[in-house]
């Protein structure tokens, strides 16, 4: 596995362990739900980087639009 | 510059986990602030420049300005800070988590440092990321509808909620 495809994997499995076992407050739950999101951004960002397809880069904006929307 | 990106790469595990392990959401925030300038960082290193610009401006700009009035709206008076013992406690809890993982799952020897970066198209010097969000207008139409209609939605349904004042679910607007 590359060293930057370890980096949002790992980034995804921390904060899926913050949803997870979050102590306090519920907020706090869905910041770690934002995080996941964000690294999902950068994966989806990357897939078309390393396999050459420009039109797969509609997939990360369409990602952040949804994610606004539960964001809202 | 290999190490540049690679120290981008574990700045923005570092953003994961302060988030994962905040002590309240005023500080957790701040660690989402992190992981999503250094991702921009790193998508600018890779070269795809638009999709990077737009996390900044949406993300950061957009999502996270509204996150922060809606957390300042559940206020607390005296918030836990970082120097505690249990955040301590449920950061490095995590980081052996994944330290457990990458060495069961065996992907301790594959680590490389090679990345790919985006071409331009030639003498024509087309940027991909740019022709690439463009298909947004063309083909993939339908779905731009959707998430338009989706985020008029969700304007309408949060307006609602929050009306306060004897009308809506949350009362104590």
């Amino acid at each position: 596995m590359s060293l930057l495809h370890l980096s949002f994997y790992s980034t995804f499995a921390i904060s899926s362990l913050g949803l997870a076992f979050h102590r306090a407050h519920l907020i706090s739950a869905l910041l770690c739900l934002e995080s996941i999101i964000l690294s999902i951004y950068i994966a989806l960002s990357t897939l078309p980087i390393e396999n050459q397809t420009p039109s797969l880069t509609l997939m990360p904006i369409l990602i952040l639009a949804f994610s606004a929307c539960e964001a809202g | 510059m290999m190490y540049f990106v690679f120290f981008l790469g574990m700045f923005f595990v570092l953003g994961g986990l302060a988030v994962a392990s905040n002590p309240s959401p005023y500080y957790g925030v701040v660690g989402l602030v992190l992981a999503s300038v250094v991702g921009c960082g790193w998508l600018l290193s890779l070269g795809v420049s638009f999709v990077s610009l737009v996390l900044f401006m949406v993300y950061l700009g957009g999502m996270l300005v509204v996150f922060v009035y809606s957390v300042s709206l559940a206020a607390e008076p005296f918030p836990e800070a970082w120097g505690s013992w249990q955040v301590l406690g449920y950061g490095v809890g995590f980081v052996l988590v994944v330290v457990m993982g990458v060495v069961v799952g065996g992907a301790v020897e594959c680590l490389k440092f090679e990345v790919m970066t985006v071409d331009s198209g030639g003498v024509v010097s087309v940027r991909t990321d740019f022709s690439g969000v463009a298909m947004f207008y063309s083909g993939g139409a339908g779905m731009f509808l959707m998430a338009g209609w989706g985020l008029l939605l969700t304007l309408f349904v949060v307006l609602e909620v929050v009306r306060g004042l004897c009308r809506g679910a949350i009362r104590a607007v």
